[in-house]
């Protein structure tokens, strides 16, 4: 089951979205404080788990759970620091606790990201990110809007030409394989055609309406209303507050040569019960909208 | 204006071309094996000074032979001065009185090196130790002793051995023990200016 389409933080202005991202990315990818990236990966497990439903549960047991194994086990081949020495491997090397705990970290950390980006991808479409970004960099942003749009659009024109296509009399799917390769082989050509005309119709189009010319503007249906006043509030809040947490050393841990770090400080606590809040912000904004939904619901 | 542009592309093209070609001749040169200079060994190792033990290579020695004695001892007391360049979480790996293992007496097996002392009675006292294989000096390198590593110290800190007072100019691996010889690891600093064997990396 996929609420992709009546995601509730997808509604909020696109520069809450994106701060949002960036804020989780940076702190998703240099905190290894163990309550950290557990704090991470599940927020982004959630959220992701929350828009996808079992399709990203199953990604998640089927192709992260072996990465998982896979790294655990691929940094104490070739790292071995640390105090405690389970036993040797065979070359004489100490095979040790702390490069196995260091590579499950690693791993998660890995996978917390995945997840976060899956998220990103579903939030930031690219017509948020053409408004964000159109003004400063108007190449650059159509540029990579078009490239990501074509992945889809591609997927659905080769469709398209495989009907058209099977409507002569010449299936890409039936006959010898030499047949079938060439077929394939004119699809694929026609493909490569159409796409590049698209393109360059594109920039024609775009062209002839001034993208990019100094004093165009731009219609677009965001709004800062109130609640994005409040989310940026919270952001920048949880931003200044848990990075100053971090530069001073409140977040420390380190692996080797011993696991060491802050554990039960109250200021620690403080940066990691904000951090849990930010990483489930979305998800927590999701459930207060579906309850409040259901409450409507009910009176009517 | 169509044939100044045809043009620039041309030199544009022949300049790529030169700096790949470049590139690709500079890295060749960066990862060819050194040629071993005049008097050098296959092994780059310099001529060992005279009256000292030549290097025995390792595949060379067949099965352990009787048992000898000798005397094994690994310190890092060249920290103790320089405890600020390590970082915290280190330094709590320094002993007191930089002693990791002190002077033991121990056994060795005719037709051992260094090397093969080293592994042996750091994994019998349970004191951590990793190294790699090094094909280029056909030697193991001693990458850390006790979880402190080569670098730990700043660019020129490392591990560095010396038999009955002398570093020699070859890897560990490459030493052939004899009865009653004295082996002491040591932590350098300042690559071996520090304790006395700046000359078997090169210095004076």
């Amino acid at each position: 089951m996929s609420r992709r389409g009546r995601e509730a933080f997808s509604s909020y202005h696109p520069l809450v979205n994106m701060l949002y991202f960036i804020l989780v990315f940076t702190c998703g990818m240099f905190f290894l404080h163990p309550v950290c990236l557990l704090l991470s990966l599940s927020g982004g497990l959630a959220y992701s788990v929350y828009m996808d439903g079992k399709k990203s549960l199953r990604f998640a047991l089927v192709y992260m759970l072996p990465l998982l194994v896979l790294t655990a086990l691929l940094n104490p081949a070739f790292n071995h620091e640390g105090v405690t020495i389970l036993l040797y491997l065979r070359d004489g090397n100490p095979l040790t606790l702390e490069s196995i705990l260091y590579g499950i970290a690693a791993a998660v950390m890995l996978i917390a990201i995945i997840f976060w980006f899956n998220c990103y991808s579903a939030i930031m479409t690219s017509d948020k990110f053409v408004y964000l970004f159109g003004r400063i960099i108007p190449a650059l942003s159509l540029i990579l809007s078009m490239a990501l749009r074509f992945v889809p659009r591609f997927r659905v024109q080769i469709s398209v030409i495989a009907d058209a296509q099977r409507g002569l009399g010449r299936d890409p799917a039936h006959g010898n394989l030499w047949r079938r390769a060439r077929q394939g082989m004119r699809l694929l050509s026609i493909l490569v055609t159409w796409a590049l005309e698209n393109a360059v119709e594109t920039a024609d189009s775009m062209k002839s309406r001034g993208y990019g010319l100094p004093g165009r503007t731009a219609f677009s249906l965001y709004r800062l209303e109130r609640r994005d006043g409040w989310a940026l509030l919270f952001i920048v809040f949880c931003a200044a507050y848990i990075l100053r947490g971090a530069a001073a050393g409140a977040l420390r841990f380190v692996f080797f040569p011993a696991l060491s770090g802050v554990n039960g400080d109250l200021y620690s606590l403080t940066l990691f019960a904000l951090y849990a809040l930010l990483c489930f912000m979305p998800f927590l904004l999701n459930l207060r909208e579906e309850r409040r939904w259901k409450s409507f619901a009910s009176k009517t | 204006m169509q044939r100044g542009s045809a043009r620039t592309k041309l030199i544009a093209a022949v300049v790529i071309a030169a700096a790949l070609l470049a590139a690709w001749l500079w890295d060749g040169a960066a990862h060819r094996v050194p040629a071993p200079a005049v008097g050098q060994d296959q092994y780059l190792t310099d001529p060992v000074p005279a009256g000292r033990p030549r290097p025995v290579e390792p595949d060379a020695v067949a099965a352990p032979g009787a048992e000898r004695r000798c005397s094994l001892a690994v310190r890092c007391d060249t920290l103790l001065a320089n405890l600020e360049l390590l970082e915290p979480a280190k330094q709590g790996l320094v002993p007191a009185d930089g002693v990791i293992l002190p002077p033991t007496e121990t056994i060795f097996y005719e037709g051992e090196s260094v090397f093969d002392l080293l592994r042996r009675e750091t994994r019998q006292a349970g004191i951590h130790l990793e190294f790699t294989h090094v094909p280029l000096y056909n030697s193991a390198y001693i990458e850390g002793i006790n979880n402190l590593y080569e670098f730990d110290a700043g660019e020129l800190s490392g591990w560095m051995y010396s038999v009955n007072g002398w570093f020699p100019n070859y890897g560990s691996s490459r030493y052939r023990l004899q009865p009653g010889d004295t082996v002491e690891w040591v932590y350098t600093c300042d690559l071996g200016d520090d304790v006395g064997g700046g000359t078997a990396v090169g210095g004076t």
